[in-house]
């Protein structure tokens, strides 16, 4: 990462705009604790310039930058150290990206044609696209020369790949236990970025509408969690990225039995019958993509579901797209809650 | 006709390095088929049927006897179990019969047709061409309803197989690997297209739901529309003789008196509009339309009045075994037949490969 071509032809020459630089870096920085940071507005070039220097700076400015603090991130690779602030950053996950533009950071680059609203935070300039979920396209990380890449689960298998280009941290956000898992990130995130206050805040609002929603689904019956992809059905348990409404909401799963699987264990309307849920939790794939195509509701509406106490007493929960495409990020949890407590409270 | 003809073995063994599997067909060079008469056949075939279809039937997750369903009939009172089955269990078994019977029959016509033993509908774009249709069709018109896309799909099979009758007319006919190879890159040419469109439009995962056959979905009102493709059948049947002679050769043809080029295209547009039935409302099953008409084929030759029954007969069972094996082994989860005939597919596909002919 670091590049020694600078220091090595002319130190003299070169040092008193170093030292000028890292004085403008650390006032840019010092800055930053109440404003929005002000390193998106400086171009590229620039911020590439004070990274690259950061390491002679410090010898010569003899107060020990802030600018050159590091700080190791718990990643799925194991511990990644970097410097504190990276910018610019590119971010391959949508999960990443709701936590991010929560905490107002600046992200350079993200994949294209993303469905979810709430991924770039408010004040912040428009992201460029690099590549897709699955697919970086390496010319346009190259452009934007980024001191971090950020992924997520769907592009770890790209992870080699992409750390040959930028420190890569992989921050997936394990299933088997998402809530410990996004706390996990919101936290690692808010240090990374020097936001732990605001990340602090954000997790308080999850913790209690948590504890709102848990109030409303004790002793409510058993819930069944369904994703419906074009007229077929599979089943998610506990372990599955949906294992939130069971146990983290505490909602029984009406099958004890299921087990975890990508895109969940592929089930028949006879399943649904005999399982007889009360609660049914609906993810409708299509939607989720961004398709038109016939709705989750028309694929269920028919006589074996209607069997369920789920569907002959309107209990029955349409989670919104971001629980399959966001799992564990920030406005996931606060739409998917405010979605089941809703539903809680009117059938009360 | 045995699976490989002895032209092609012949060409074969004039090459020192593949080695011949077996010699024993050289020995006993004569034609041994029909040696059980097809009646029996049928009716052994019939009755495995039948116990497949009860087991059918009887496999659920929901909660069924038949002695409640029995007394349902009795006391003439819909009850829960009766209900179960109109509902339920009777349309999946139906519908996995008439997708059985129609694979088979699709792969029987087009291999009578182009005279090759090693095509099936998937080998010759007709399902990927459907497949296409029904994408574009989803893409542009996203409200059209189900009869909208299925007779696109339709017609893009039919286009797609012409495609491919055009590219293979100045193939002999007795280049037997030239034409399921053409077939297969034409096949994989077309999917790749599909598949740059979907990954375009993002729509991917719509694409491999509608492909991956499954019969997980299959309820009262949801499959009506492959009872057409057992018209087809019956059709199929009817002309039956036409499509043996225009399968002889074109001088006999000419010589009988049949229009080759008619029967043909009629034989081709059933195999088309069967892969797209099939293909709209199940999905694609691999290995089905290649392995029944071969196996058949074997034991009662390719007269096809006599052998189209016992091809639509060992097609439904076929598919019933495997949908009865996909949901029992994951119970009260399913496994997609799709993937449970690719398994079961390869391995009959290789036992016909490697076994001698002449031992049919």
């Amino acid at each position: 990462m670091s590049n020694p071509t600078i220091t090595t032809q002319s130190p003299l020459f070169k040092r008193p705009l170093l030292a000028a630089m890292s004085a403008a870096l650390l006032v840019s920085i010092s800055l930053t604790g109440c404003t929005s940071p002000d390193s998106s507005e400086t171009d590229i070039d620039d911020t590439k310039v004070e990274n690259k220097t950061a390491d002679a700076a410090s010898n010569v400015a003899n107060n020990d930058a802030v600018s050159v603090a590091t700080i190791d991130v718990d990643t799925v690779k194991g511990d990644v150290t970097l410097p504190m602030n990276p910018s610019p950053i590119v971010v391959y996950d949508m999960s990443l990206l709701q936590d991010l533009a929560a905490l107002d950071v600046a992200v350079t680059g993200i994949p294209s044609g993303l469905k979810l609203d709430n991924l770039s935070s408010k004040n912040q300039p428009d992201p460029e696209e690099v590549g897709t979920v699955f697919e970086p396209d390496l010319e346009a990380l190259n452009a934007i020369q980024p001191q971090a890449i950020l992924v997520g689960s769907r592009m770890a298998e790209k992870y080699h790949e992409l750390s040959t280009i930028a420190p890569t941290l992989d921050m997936t956000i394990d299933t088997a236990n998402i809530y410990e898992s996004s706390k996990q990130r919101l936290h690692d995130l808010g240090a990374l970025f020097g936001k732990s206050d605001e990340a602090l805040k954000l997790q308080q609002n999850i913790d209690n509408k948590i504890a709102q929603t848990q109030k409303v689904t004790q002793d409510k019956g058993a819930g069944l969690v369904v994703m419906v992809n074009g007229n077929k059905l599979s089943a998610y348990g506990d372990k599955s990225r949906y294992g939130f409404i069971h146990n983290v909401l505490g909602v029984p799963m009406a099958d004890k039995q299921i087990t975890d699987a990508a895109h969940g264990q592929p089930i028949s309307f006879e399943y649904i019958q005999k399982m007889n849920p009360d609660w049914l939790f609906v993810v409708d794939r299509s939607a989720a993509i961004g398709e038109d195509s016939v709705g989750a509701k028309a694929v269920l509406n028919n006589p074996l579901v209607a069997q369920t106490s789920a569907w002959s007493k309107d209990q029955v929960v349409y989670l919104s797209p971001d629980s399959y495409l966001a799992f564990g990020g920030y406005y996931q949890w606060m739409k998917d809650l405010d979605t089941i407590n809703t539903a809680f409270t009117k059938a009360q | 006709m045995p699976l490989f003809s002895r032209r092609y073995y012949d060409m074969h063994t004039a090459s020192p390095k593949i080695p011949r599997v077996s010699k024993k067909w050289q020995q006993h060079d004569k034609p041994s088929k029909a040696a059980i008469p097809p009646w029996l056949i049928n009716s052994a075939s019939l009755v495995v049927m039948g116990l497949l279809v009860l087991l059918s039937l009887s496999i659920g997750v929901a909660d069924f006897s038949w002695s409640g369903m029995l007394q349902g009939l009795i006391s003439h009172s819909a009850n829960a179990d009766s209900s179960l089955m109109l509902v339920s269990r009777l349309p999946r078994t139906i519908a996995i019969i008439l997708t059985g019977i129609a694979m088979a029959v699709a792969g029987m016509i087009i291999q009578v047709v182009l005279k090759n033993r090693f095509v099936e509908p998937s080998m010759v774009g007709a399902t990927q061409s459907a497949a296409l249709g029904l994408l574009v069709v989803s893409l542009l018109f996203p409200a059209s309803t189900l009869m909208v896309k299925m007779s696109v799909a339709t017609i893009t099979a039919v286009l797609g197989m012409m495609l491919f009758m055009g590219l293979i007319r100045r193939i002999p006919p007795t280049d037997f690997l030239l034409i399921p190879l053409i077939g297969i890159v034409f096949g994989g040419i077309i999917e790749a297209v599909t598949t740059f469109i979907a990954y375009q439009t993002e729509t991917l995962q719509m694409l491999s739901v509608w492909q991956f056959g499954d019969f997980s979905s299959v309820l009262a009102g949801r499959y009506e529309l492959l009872w057409l493709t057992g018209g087809l059948c019956v059709i199929a049947y009817m002309i039956a003789d036409k499509l043996t002679i225009v399968g002889l050769g074109d001088n006999i043809a000419l010589n009988l008196g049949i229009s080759k080029r008619q029967v043909t295209w009629l034989g081709v547009g059933m195999v088309a509009m069967m892969s797209a039935m099939v293909v709209v409302t199940v999905g694609m099953i691999p290995f089905i339309g290649l392995i029944v008409p071969n196996i058949v084929s074997r034991i009662m030759g390719d007269k096809l009045r006599r052998s189209l029954p016992a091809v639509a007969l060992l097609g439904a069972s076929a598919v019933l075994l495997c949908d009865i094996i996909g949901r029992s082994i994951r119970y009260p989860f399913e496994v997609p037949v799709a993937t449970v005939f690719g398994v079961v597919g390869t391995v009959v596909f290789l036992w016909l490969l490697l076994r001698a002919p002449s031992e049919a």
